[in-house]
């Protein structure tokens, strides 16, 4: 009897192992987006679907400064609740105190994106998020010492045997997790959302006639500059419930480039100056503006649009008023035009609990 | 003796446990593919993006951008696809890919860009692989309630002959607007036979016709800009019924 017990047990124990090889059984429960009713589904990589342990995991890695060399910075010191997870420094500084050369992106609707960084050289949001934590101006931490560390904590470990079946951790996990939980950072519940909807004939959800309703006629007046071939013409690279167009473009800042930008990811020439779009949700909370992060203020923003166009070989060829250094606002334009950028900003999303630290 | 090979047992239906299902080698009828691709020219040279080619003024010109949208697309009854993005810097000459018997499909008709209803539907609200869906629209949709843009040429044009190359002037033509819809249709069409599985139909799009149609011309120097706008309503006819004109048989 006794043997036959044992026998039984060996069995089990045969079964478990005969499945894996650090792989430990466990259960992910799956996640479900919330993805507001006038956006295209969000498409998830097929080896990196998103689960609550998963999301929970990434959220914990992304404020951990334990990724980072000296342990003083995390993911979320250069990408801050309060702008629109970006940083509201022209340039991050690192851990060893170097700085970097580009304006911090706000980490708004990725799910959505197709390549990131200002210069597209990431095609994917989990290749993106392998290059911070290594960069000497940045977290300069190598990934070795980073899985070693991870591997050496037991709560991790715990974590991602939830998350991902394994106690082994490896920089793929990691990404993973992370990838995960910047795929819930969704904003689409600004007042705009609702002038779109309103534009689009797509129905309201609750709440939405109400705003709606407090929709001034100077927000719908600088929707109007906003999308006005002779107005400020902003809408060709701004567009969609994304705000924004997928592509790279020149927007008029230089006439030579100290960065090359898209162009040297491609070789291409042609390419040089131009920078990925960004979105233009909750603008007014992710100062400072364009790939260097020149300017500080929306003002300067539109005035640049207004009145500081740089020709170049590679300008954008939808700023059809570069002849004339820009689309010449006036002084009314500009502040109905601002009141409608504001319109843009989605206080749940940035005051939004389940993206602070946990 | 009992022992060990109920042990042995027990280590055979471990192992198996972990087997993923066999499936039985079968054999599923390849369903044929057509393809559709579109060959940009310029008169009898195929288009590429850095090199510059003479228009009937002298201009010398550069395409940058090519894109166009055909929606239901079919030959009577028979329909090759409901809707179709053409993008040439991103996907270069491909059109359509899709299943079907060529023996259906010998004359293909079509939109030039979205009917009424489609036009001013969601954009959100398309399945995930239908070009009309904005995530793959992208720039080809105006998000307020124009809708769709049905086809776009962006260049940059050196109106000056006077041997330096200065590609400072930009043509942009991007037409939507429901009254814009055009009627487009190829007979005779003749699909090559690729491989067991596939067959494809080439057509052009032809940039020299496209700016010199039958008197309808478009001199890029004075008409060099359009985006349906109220005030723009004659070149906006002028590029898409030149545009339909360019797209024919290779």
């Amino acid at each position: 009897m006794m043997i036959r017990f044992l026998a039984c047990i060996f069995g089990i124990v045969v079964i478990v192992y005969a499945c894996k090889k650090d792989v430990t059984v466990a259960i992910q429960t799956p996640y479900e987006l919330k993805i507001p009713s006038h956006f295209p589904d969000m498409i998830i990589p097929a080896d990196n679907p998103m689960t609550v342990e998963g999301v929970a995991l990434g959220r914990k890695l992304f404020h951990d400064k334990l990724l980072s060399g000296d342990q003083s910075m995390s993911c979320a010191t250069c990408h801050m609740p309060e702008s629109s997870f970006s940083d509201h420094n022209q340039f991050s500084t690192g851990i060893t105190g170097g700085i970097g050369t580009r304006n911090s992106m706000a980490l708004i609707n990725l799910g959505w994106q197709e390549f990131f960084f200002w210069d597209g050289r990431a095609k994917s949001l989990e290749e993106q998020i392998l290059e911070p934590v290594p960069n000497p101006v940045e977290m300069h931490l190598n990934w070795k010492e980073a899985q070693a560390r991870l591997n050496a904590n037991d709560e991790y470990k715990t974590l991602f045997v939830r998350a991902f079946g394994t106690n082994k951790i490896d920089s793929s996990l990691v990404a993973k997790a992370i990838a995960q939980f910047l795929r819930t950072m969704i904003s689409g519940k600004s007042k705009f959302d609702v002038m779109y909807k309103y534009e689009n004939n797509i129905p309201f959800d609750a709440g939405d006639q109400a705003i709606y309703q407090s929709v001034t006629a100077s927000e719908w007046a600088g929707y109007d500059l906003f999308k006005s071939l002779n107005g400020a013409d902003c809408f060709h690279c701004h567009n969609g419930p994304l705000m924004q167009v997928k592509k790279f473009s020149n927007n008029g800042l230089d006439g030579a480039f100290a960065d090359l930008g898209y162009g040297k990811v491609t070789g291409n020439p042609n390419d040089n100056g131009k920078f990925k779009v960004p979105t233009l949700r909750n603008i007014a909370l992710s100062a400072p503006y364009m790939h260097d992060g020149r300017f500080q203020t929306l003002d300067e923003v539109i005035e640049h649009y207004s009145t500081g166009i740089v020709q170049s070989p590679t300008i954008d060829p939808l700023i059809e008023f570069a002849f004339q250094g820009g689309v010449q606002l006036n002084a009314n334009e500009k502040d109905l035009l601002k009141q409608f950028l504001m319109t843009l900003t989605d206080y749940d999303f940035v005051n939004n609990p389940d993206f602070k630290a946990p | 003796m009992k022992k060990m090979i109920f042990l042995t047992a027990l280590t055979l239906v471990a192992f198996s446990s972990c087997k993923e299902d066999k499936v039985e080698p079968g054999t599923p009828a390849v369903a044929p593919t057509l393809e559709v691709k579109v060959q940009p020219v310029f008169g009898s040279t195929s288009l590429q993006s850095d090199v510059a080619y003479t228009t009937a003024e002298g201009y010398e010109v550069k395409f940058t951008d090519l894109k166009f949208f055909m929606t239901n697309v079919s030959n009577g009854t028979n329909v090759l696809t409901s809707a179709a993005l053409f993008d040439w810097m991103e996907t270069g000459t491909s059109f359509i890919s899709v299943k079907g018997d060529k023996a259906n499909f010998s004359s293909l008709s079509a939109n030039l860009g979205v009917g009424a209803t489609e036009n001013h539907a969601d954009p959100s609200a398309f399945p995930n692989d239908n070009v009309l869906n904005i995530a793959i629209a992208n720039d080809m949709h105006w998000s307020w309630n124009p809708g769709y843009i049905f086809m776009k040429v962006e260049a940059k044009v050196d109106t000056i002959p006077d041997g330096t190359a200065l590609f400072d002037h930009n043509v942009v033509f991007h037409v939507g607007l429901d009254v814009n819809l055009q009627s487009w249709s190829v007979s005779g069409l003749t699909w090559a036979t690729m491989n067991a599985s596939t067959s494809r139909a080439t057509l052009k799009l032809d940039l020299e016709k496209f700016l010199q149609n039958n008197g309808q011309n478009i001199d890029l120097k004075t008409e060099f800009s359009t985006h349906s706008a109220s005030g723009q309503e004659a070149l906006s006819l002028k590029v898409i019924e030149n545009f339909k004109a360019a797209i024919g048989k290779l």
